[in-house]
């Protein structure tokens, strides 16, 4: 990996080897994007060998135990998504710096994006799909804030808002912002992200 | 027939009707969809800048396990011209197959020299993109005596300025979800900004005729202007799907969606303008180019705003092997706004005068907007106190410097009036309005429910807003600002017929005359007095719903409107880390529907603009024509703690709400990056002329002005 690879920084080229269990793959991971460019074009990449074999998995969703197969390199994010059709949580970057994907898993919020599902076993996931839905609940503030408007962030944000207010249930303006900074959202529904936080804590106190 | 004088509902804070299911993460986007025994499909795009495909061979992703169709799209002999440009398509059972199986087409390159930056494309012998140059100059447009004017200017400024081309970043890529339903009919759920056009491209390319072609967008995850169609990627899902006999869906990759999904082209400016003492402009020259990639569209509006009446500009197209420039948020208009207003503001400074003073003398005399910029402009200078602004940097002793900016921005917008909407009153008292137009996080759908709540004295979440479908009456495509302003009236004219109809039904059971009868808080009065229950009344409809369409009328929408911005920053000058403390955006649309919603583009609107002059930026390699930062940690966007004070105001007096309804997506995003880069000129006393306004920009821009 050379200084100038601007992937090095964050060495998050592990999304390319989770995916391909083969030596292409790893070619990604050992070089930037523009030597793997120049590899592929001149034909330098190595023959494709895939090791594939799925694995039946239960994994508890939502209070739900629900079993499908998967590859040990699928991500929880496409197992929910493409295997057990909670399409709640959302892709984007697909690699850990938007948080559209955002679940909760053991209370925890994680990128589901970069989380593998066949780590998840035993563990407790939820997706927003099961929050309440009720006046004082998260999605109600941002439904009254208006803290969405294409909706394709609003998932992850909305997620990330209740792990964080779970935990910080006091919040101040600034506080907010930075719980919520590992979301990205490109119609610029901040300002009534932020209100709806704000009033969801107030909410949650009065209930 | 007018709007309501006293409306209920238009003009109040209408939280929109899709919003739990977005919240709740219960809404199905096109890319949820997942029909019976769908497939995933993927693309295989091109990871170098331009090369001829000597061997294209298939057969090894073919023999791939769960793979059930490849296709070329390319053919062997053909060139790619863009890194990311589309070569070829697979559908697999899973997508982990499909992404192996695209690994393991086998592709021979030969490559070609390419250009990937606007320096590289327009060197002397640079390998041609385009057959004649890769610079196409326009003709030259002049108005007066440019020459002259500069000739008895008092103060001349010459500079040049830049700004990078910028990606669309839709959070849910491009891409659709395609069933064949029969050998001729075509189901695709489309992450589209239209509908129609979206399934009249399906029809023309399968050559069946567009009444079986449905497209349905229910939702979809943002398009700012770069998603009118099916696209190569969504073509190929419906030919995967025809040749595997089973649904296919097909969304672009997030590196593929900021090489080709569209972007905004560059522009680079040199300009030279000059003003005489009294602070009017009397001249300006402009050499400008930009680049859209392989295809042109880079041209923007200069001189903006302002009037110059002795000017003459030539603009050049520059081609490279990058993806295509699609419409972006305003086309044209923010990169046309930054560059008029440094070059206004470095004019102001040198005749020494207040920049907002120089401004409001320079506004074009007959203009309509004119009195709507003065009237805004106080408004904004109170709102971010002005009055507090010092002369270029005077801001403070320390490395800390602050400063304030501001900039005036316009927008046509405006109706396309052969738009349609159905009114169905049910006699089960529910109501639905129709349209195939969409929502693509504007609220359009919720705008549509409002006007027919407040018409039939009902509540807005009474109305079903049937919309995303491209088989009803045609709808506006989502674009230019045009959506509210198209389908307002249309809607209006629909619910008012099929009100009509119904009274004319219910009345003589009233023993009343049909002009006797109004709606209010969900009753029938006659004569001012409540007599029936919506509910009863559309009971009286026995078996037969009420079904009227309602075409476009003159007088409930305009075109045209004005807006101004101010920032404050603070700017280390050792770090050259510039800080927003606030955003003032001042803006008009006319009939503002949903005050809240209306808001929410605003906010919007300034965030993307924020964005433009803080951030972002494609970066492409010049060695080896890729882009390095296709992704969303090294293309850096706003987050929430980059989030300054934003103000937003609505210009909204009897006079503009008389004009009717105008579209507010594009205006309030284009004089963000404007106010911005003269806010950090007067904290630092520099002009930082390359966008955006990134710690390395600025100390260049710093230490240029020491050398
Ligand atoms: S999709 Fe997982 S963080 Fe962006
Ligand atoms: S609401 Fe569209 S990306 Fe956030």
């Amino acid at each position: 990996m050379t200084d100038q690879d601007p992937k090095s920084r964050s060495g998050s080229s592990r999304r390319d080897f989770l995916r391909g269990s083969s030596l292409a793959a790893a070619t990604a991971v050992l070089t930037g994007p523009a030597q793997v460019a120049l590899d592929e074009a001149t034909g330098a990449e190595p023959e494709v060998k895939v090791l594939t074999g799925e694995v039946s998995l239960t994994l508890k969703v939502n209070g739900e135990e629900k079993t499908c197969k998967v590859e040990p390199r699928s991500t929880l994010l496409d197992t929910l998504r493409h295997r057990l059709d909670i399409t709640g949580p959302k892709r984007v970057c697909d690699r850990a710096s938007c948080g559209a994907c955002t679940a909760i898993v053991d209370g925890v919020p994680v990128y589901s994006c970069t989380t593998l599902a066949v780590t998840c076993t035993g563990k407790t996931i939820e997706t927003l799909e099961s929050f309440g839905t009720d006046a004082n609940s998260v999605p109600h503030a941002f439904h009254q804030a208006d803290g969405l408007m294409c909706g394709y962030c609003t998932p992850g944000f909305v997620t990330a808002c209740k792990a964080f207010l779970d935990k910080n249930p006091n919040p101040t303006l600034d506080e907010v912002k930075k719980g919520l900074d590992g979301n990205i959202c490109r119609c610029g529904t901040y300002m009534g992200v932020l209100e709806a936080a704000l009033a969801a804590a107030k909410a949650m106190k009065g209930a | 027939m007018p709007w309501p004088e006293n409306p209920k509902l238009i003009g109040t804070r209408i939280p929109r009707l899709d919003g739990m299911i977005k919240a709740t993460g219960k809404a199905k986007y096109p890319s949820d969809e997942h029909p019976e025994g769908m497939l995933f499909g993927v693309m295989l795009y091109s990871p170098v800048p331009h090369a001829k495909i000597k061997t294209l061979d298939l057969k090894p992703a073919e023999a791939m396990p769960g793979v059930k169709a490849v296709i070329g799209i390319v053919k062997e002999g053909g060139l790619v011209r863009y890194h990311g440009d589309d070569i070829a398509a697979v559908a697999a059972e899973t997508e982990e197959q499909a992404r192996d199986a695209v690994r393991a087409i086998k592709v021979e390159y030969e490559i070609l020299p390419h250009v990937a930056t606007e320096p590289q494309a327009m060197a002397d012998g640079a390998p041609e993109v385009v057959r004649g140059g890769n610079v196409k100059k326009g003709r030259a447009t002049s108005v007066g005596d440019a020459d002259a004017g500069l000739a008895k200017a008092d103060a001349v400024v010459e500079m040049t300025l830049n700004v990078p081309v910028i990606t669309h970043v839709c959070l849910e890529t491009h891409g659709l979800t395609a069933r064949w339903d029969s050998k001729e009919k075509i189901t695709a759920w489309a992450s589209t900004q239209a509908v129609g056009a979206t399934a009249a491209e399906l029809a023309g390319r399968f050559n069946i005729p567009v009444g079986d072609v449905t497209v349905l967008t229910e939702v979809m995850g943002g398009g700012f202007g770069s998603k009118f169609g099916a696209d190569v990627w969504g073509i190929a899902a419906a030919e995967l799907a025809q040749k595997a006999g089973k649904p296919v869906k097909m969304f672009l990759d997030r590196v593929q969606e900021h090489l080709a999904g569209g972007n905004r082209p560059s522009a680079t400016a040199k300009v030279k303008m000059g003003a005489t003492k009294d602070g009017k402009i009397s001249g300006m020259i402009a050499e400008t180019y930009g680049t859209g990639g392989i295809s042109r569209g880079a041209q923007f509006p200069l001189p903006y705003v302002y009037a110059v009446a002795d000017n003459k500009r030539t603009h050049s197209d520059v081609f490279l092997n990058g993806g295509n420039a699609r419409a972006m948020r305003a086309p044209g208009h923010p990169q046309g706004c930054l560059i008029m207003e440094s070059v206004v503001d470095e004019l102001a400074d040198k005749l020494g005068m207040d920049p907002m003073e120089f401004r409001l003398k320079n506004l074009a005399p007959n203009d309509f907007r004119t009195g709507i910029y003065e009237a805004q402009v106080a408004i904004g200078a109170e709102e971010i106190g002005w009055k507090n602004r010092k002369a270029r940097g005077q801001s403070s002793k320390g490395p800390i410097k602050t400063g304030y900016g501001m900039a005036l921005h316009q927008w046509g917008g405006g109706a396309a009036p052969d738009k349609q909407v159905t009114c169905i009153i049910n006699p089960d008292g529910s109501v639905e309005v129709r349209s195939a137009t969409q929502d693509i996080g504007t609220g359009a759908r919720t705008i549509l429910a409002i006007i027919a709540a407040e018409l039939l004295g009902l509540k807005v979440t009474d109305i079903k807003s049937n919309i995303g479908n491209s088989t009803f009456p045609p709808g506006q495509a989502s674009g230019g600002s045009t959506t509210t302003p198209s389908m307002s009236p249309p809607c209006f004219a629909a619910v008012s017929a099929a009100r009509d109809a119904l009274f004319k039904k219910i009345a003589p059971g009233l023993n009343a005359e049909p002009g006797d009868l109004s709606l209010a808080d969900g009753k029938v009065l006659v004569k001012g007095e409540a007599k029936l229950d919506w509910k009863d009344a559309c009971r009286k409809l026995g078996m037969m719903p009420i079904n009227e369409l309602g075409k476009f009328e003159e007088g409930l929408s305009s075109v045209g409107v004005a807006g101004c911005q101010f920032a404050e920053v603070s700017v280390d000058i050792e770090t050259g880390v510039v800080t927003l403390k606030k955003i003032v955006a001042v803006q008009d649309s006319g009939l503002i529907i949903d005050k809240l919603t209306w808001e929410s583009q605003v906010y919007g609107g300034v965030i993307g603009g924020l964005n433009y002059g803080r951030f972002e930026e494609r970066v492409m390699d010049p060695t080896t024509g890729v882009m390095l930062n296709a992704d969303m940690e090294l293309y850096k966007l706003a987050g929430a703690s980059d989030m300054p004070v934003i103000v937003v105001k609505a210009y909204e007096t009897p006079e503009m709400k008389a004009r009717g309804v105008i579209g507010i997506g594009e205006p309030p995003t284009i004089g963000t990056a404007a106010a911005i880069g003269n806010a950090v000129a007067n904290a630092i006393g520099v002009r930082v002329a390359n966008w955006p306004m990134t710690p390395i920009n600025v100390l260049n821009a710093l230490a240029s002005a020491k050398s």
